[in-house]
């Protein structure tokens, strides 16, 4: 292919002008962005290299905070635990808000309602529904072990009181109240998908799980794609609920990444090496993410 | 191809649908089915809720009990008049709707202007800047929030309402939300308008925006719950109890009453019930004006 | 290589403001030393910790061109605000030391100005004065010292037909008398147990770090904790006493177990005395007969009123941030004075809150209406030895933050005793001792 230099020049200046209108449009949002996000997490990229404690002076310390996490056996059992934790609840999460979302978009009396009631865990404060989730869970009193024993099942879990099931207690609280909130991204999503291309399918013969297979998927690809993103990154830095439901515990049962930060950092005072465990679990996140991406582009060409 | 692009929104009410046009007596039992599913779905999903309100209509040794008592003995009906005195309720509901108000009509602005850019303008460094965005969402804010802190105080902005609006405003996820939706968004549909000779800003304003009402409305939603909800920005930004937010409040109120269960939660309910109602009232939204009319061919 | 983080972020602040194009004035305050002086103080919850401002009040009155303005911080995150104000350059005057937790932090820091001579001034039963020591310079002056005790339901232990605690306890009578209260107390008809140990680790380790032995915090050594908790499981097996998982999900509060009569006895710091006195009054707790006795003890040698029980508590002080102005350093010296001397401990006994200094105010405080009368309750309150649940050193907020996880991991029955502190001890010294 021969390029004339007319051809380049013009070009060139649509490079230009689409450079300039490009970051108009961006520009609002990145001033605020860049002063108040970008400039402290650039700190803190440089803070994660230093022993900071944070008040005055922080020694230069290189690589020590990171060969100090590789023997760490905190950290490491806070890594395995926040895998376990994003392991199961993003799959989780994903089919109970997209089924959420299949379930209430047609036409029904009472959608609202029924809307409102999905996205209620949501909305609802975490510390009264912490609290509730606890009383359901309490081992010797609570409702949901006494309707497994009236179901046949003589030991129930300990769920929060017990080291091996605190984990699945914590991952079905977390399922629980988000997938009302993934459910309003997949609601808005499937309004993007035309009424048309359901109406061809249906033409075509085609049955339920062919359309939702063939037209619905397809379709939600974007916001799937959005959901799954979100999800990866929130499960990979799950706090509060885990903070309020266990503590970490019992033991360190439940002990993730982000609470270990928030113990070294505002417990311990030992910010630079929080500051490096953070840098960790960005990069974990970053890269889970830019796989996502990549996947996501390699489809969609 | 259609160009007269800017579609009237459908009529409210009037639902996009598919699949529902033929009515089968199978169907029927279908639909009571879905129906009974929803009817369990949404007694779990209420449950706490449900017991929030019990409680707030108990004495405060009927609230922890062993075992559960879901109803009370008699409803105390008093606790929702006691709370407006023992507390500055109003001053913490008013600067928690200024908040909020503030912030998502910033980030619904900002966030879906920049998503134009990044979805629908080709340029260089585009995807890489995009990505550095995506990024910062990856990293937890506790550990960057005392820096932020510390660069807020020198701009004097600690302990002002400004500080959460700037907290809040500018992040990047309202950016990754409408950008997906964009991306939906077909191109040729752009195409046709720059050829009838729409700027970018013409194409972002009679085309991006009317069609991307549901996603607006879900962004406007989140961004709202979330800075409602939130606790520790204004936990550390704040400290004058003027600024309170209905967060912080409670959590001092806790703090204050923290034997009174039965009104802690009157006023966890009443935090919440002003969300209830306003996605009551929006979420209709979603299923309104969307994208298909414009789109035929 | 040595930058100050606030020096870095301060230059991107004042690059951000110059291009916003909207630089603030900069506070420079002239130190005028005449005069009238404001000195900030910071403190808690104001409406349910009063001392704060009975303290700034008396201290008015007696220094009439001081004024002390308070300042309200959230009780639950009180250090995390501090350290926020103070990286920042934006905290009060003087500011309280929740606990001893942070003091190591703020002080080598550099938060926290040697107040050395004012400790010299003070009397030696100002209590808790030793704990604020850092490479032999005082960082904090103490105005109020809690001290754990143990306080018991008479009119339970009636019920039951088991003898009060005479002063002579060691933890093995405790355990004992509690197992016969539950038993006593359930052949009486009443749901209530026998005692109620919160879920804090302090219920079981602040009493085996203080009275056992040779025990120390930092020597990693932790075998000094399992006989304490050989007693808890022992407690919680026996049904005398609410077992964590319940205590944990169903949100016990020690104010309502013994409040609302559901244990007969309570080990608890002498803060509770003033809760309890006001719930009475508000009906948040029954109306009964109680008394406080010495907490029980390791062995025979410190049991009887005519020794002194060990037990632990960590005292609450008033430090003096360094970027206070040079013209208010005397003034906020003589607060500090002010508040720890039996000035200030009369004004703080009058509220209800154990002072540092209490032997001064033994009889105002069993003045207050609804105190107990008896001999042994003025004993165990006046006279103790009491010992820093956290002291002060640059490794005890991780090694408690470990501690914390034994406890759970081994009250939950998660793990034995002898693997959860082996675990611990081996956190110890790989994650925190090597620092």
């Amino acid at each position: 292919m021969t390029t004339l230099p007319g051809v380049r020049r013009r070009r060139s200046r649509l490079v230009w002008r689409n450079t300039v209108v490009g970051w108009t449009f961006i520009l609002p949002n990145f001033a605020g962005f860049a002063a108040l996000t970008l400039v402290p997490v650039v700190v803190l990229f440089y803070v994660a290299f230093t022993n900071w404690n944070v008040f005055g002076v922080a020694d230069w310390t290189g690589l020590a905070n990171f060969r100090r996490m590789i023997h760490d056996a905190s950290f490491r059992t806070a890594l395995q635990n926040t895998v376990y934790y994003t392991v199961l609840h993003i799959p989780l999460t994903l089919a109970a808000s997209l089924g959420l979302a299949l379930l209430l978009n047609r036409k029904l009396r009472g959608l609202g309602f029924f809307r409102t009631a999905a996205f209620f865990p949501y909305i609802t404060s975490i510390v009264a529904l912490t609290y509730v989730w606890n009383l359901l869970f309490s081992p010797e009193y609570g409702p949901i072990n006494g309707f497994l024993r009236a179901i046949g099942i003589a030991h129930p879990p300990g769920w929060t009181t017990s080291a091996d099931w605190s984990m699945p207690a914590v991952i079905i609280v977390g399922t629980w109240r988000e997938m009302g909130y993934y459910m309003l991204l997949y609601l808005a999503g499937l309004q993007t998908i035309p009424a048309e291309l359901y109406e061809a399918a249906r033409v075509d013969g085609a049955n339920a799980w062919q359309r939702f297979r063939s037209v619905t998927l397809p379709g939600l690809r974007p916001t799937t794609f959005l959901v799954a993103v979100l999800l990866t990154i929130g499960s990979f830095k799950v706090f509060d609920v885990i903070l309020l439901l266990t503590n970490g515990g019992p033991g360190q049962s439940t002990l993730v990444l982000s609470q270990f930060i928030y113990q070294k950092g505002f417990v311990e005072n030992q910010f630079g090496y929080a500051s490096a465990v953070s840098i960790v679990l960005f990069a974990i996140c970053f890269l889970v993410t830019a796989i996502q991406f990549l996947v996501n582009k390699r489809r969609n060409a | 191809m259609d160009t007269t692009l800017v579609a009237p929104p459908a009529g409210a009410g009037e639902l996009v649908v598919p699949g529902r046009r033929r009515r089968r007596p199978r169907n029927r039992v279908w639909r009571a089915l879905g129906y009974l599913a929803m009817l369990v779905a949404a007694a779990a999903l209420l449950l706490p809720f449900y017991w929030m309100v019990m409680s707030s209509l108990k004495t405060n040794n009927e609230v922890f009990t062993i075992p559960i008592k879901w109803v009370p003995d008699s409803a105390v009906w008093h606790n929702y008049l006691d709370i407006w005195q023992k507390s500055q309720m109003t001053t913490w509901l008013r600067n928690t709707l200024i908040l909020s108000v503030a912030v998502t009509a910033l980030q619904v602005l900002t966030g879906s202007f920049a998503a134009y850019g990044f979805a629908k303008v080709r340029f260089p460094g585009r995807d890489l800047l995009f990505l550095g965005y995506i990024g910062t969402i990856a990293v937890p804010w506790q550990s960057y929030m005392i820096p932020q802190f510390i660069l807020m105080s020198k701009m004097h902005l600690s302990n002002t309402l400004w500080s959460i609006i700037f907290l809040q405003a500018f992040g990047a996820f309202g950016v990754f939300l409408m950008k997906q939706y964009y991306e939906s968004i077909p191109d040729e549909l752009l195409e046709a308008a720059r050829i009838d000779g729409l700027s970018e800003y013409g194409i972002y304003r009679r085309i991006m925006l009317p069609l991307s009402v549901p996603a607006i409305a879900s962004l406007t939603l989140l961004t709202f719950v979330t800075t409602w909800n939130d606790y520790l920005g204004p936990l550390i930004y704040l400290r004058s109890p003027d600024l309170r937010t209905i967060q912080l409040g409670l959590s001092t109120f806790i703090a204050q009453y923290n034997a009174e269960y039965a009104l802690i939660m009157t006023g966890s309910v009443l935090s919440v019930l002003p969300i209830a109602v306003i996605f009551l009232l929006g979420q209709r939204y979603f299923l309104e004006g969307i994208a298909t009319t414009g789109l035929k061919g | 290589m040595k930058r100050s983080i606030p020096t870095v972020i301060g230059l991107a602040a004042a690059a951000s403001l110059l291009a916003a194009g909207c630089g603030g004035g900069s506070s420079s305050d002239s130190d005028s030393a005449s005069g009238p002086v404001t000195l900030t103080l910071a403190g808690w919850s104001l409406s349910t910790t009063p001392e704060f401002k009975t303290l700034a009040d008396g201290f008015h009155a007696t220094h009439p061109d001081v004024t002390v303005e308070v300042k309200e911080y959230d009780a639950a995150n009180y250090d995390t605000q501090i350290t926020a104000d103070l990286a920042a350059g934006s905290a009060p005057d003087i500011y309280a030391q929740k606990t001893l937790k942070n003091l190591y932090t703020y002080a080598t820091g550099g938060q926290l100005m040697d107040v050395s001579d004012v400790a010299k001034k003070l009397s030696n039963s100002v209590g808790g004065l030793d704990a604020y020591q850092v490479d032999g310079k005082t960082y904090a002056i103490p105005y109020r010292q809690d001290s754990w005790v143990l306080f018991y339901n008479k009119e339970l232990f009636d019920k039951a037909k088991v003898a009060y605690p005479d002063g002579s306890w060691t933890w093995d009578d405790y355990v004992t008398a509690a197992k016969q209260l539950t038993d006593g107390l359930k052949a009486a008809g009443s749901k209530a147990v026998g005692t109620y140990q919160h879920v804090w680790q302090s219920t079981v380790q602040g009493f085996a770090l203080a009275q056992t032995p040779g025990a120390k915090l930092t020597s990693g050594d932790f075998s000094y904790l399992k006989p304490y908790y050989e007693r808890s499981l022992d407690l919680q097996n026996a049904g005398a006493q609410p077992s964590l998982g319940t205590a944990t999900t169903n949100k016990l509060t020690y104010q309502a177990q013994f409040g609302k009569q559901q244990a007969a006895m309570l080990p608890m710091g002498t803060w509770y005395i003033a809760t309890l006195l006001a719930q009475r009054e508000s009906g948040d707790a029954d109306k009964f007969d109680w008394g406080i006795a010495p907490a029980p003890q390791f062995d025979k040698s410190t049991t009887g009123t005519s020794n002194t029980p060990v037990t632990f508590g960590d005292p609450t002080g008033f430090g003096i941030n360094t970027a206070i102005k040079k013209s208010k350093i005397s003034a906020a010296k003589e607060f500090l004075a002010y508040a720890a001397g039996p000035e200030g401990a009369k004004a703080l006994a009058g509220i209800g809150i154990t002072p540092a200094d209490t032997a001064a105010v033994t009889d105002t405080f069993f003045a207050l209406d609804g105190m107990p009368t008896d001999e042994l309750s003025k004993f165990a309150f006046a006279k103790h030895d009491t010992k820093p649940e956290n002291p002060v050193s640059k490794y005890t907020a991780g090694l408690q933050n470990i501690l914390n996880d034994a406890h759970t991991a081994i009250l939950s029955g998660s793990k034995s005793i002898d693997s959860a502190l082996g675990e611990a001890q081996n956190r110890a010294k790989n994650e925190v001792l090597n620092q």
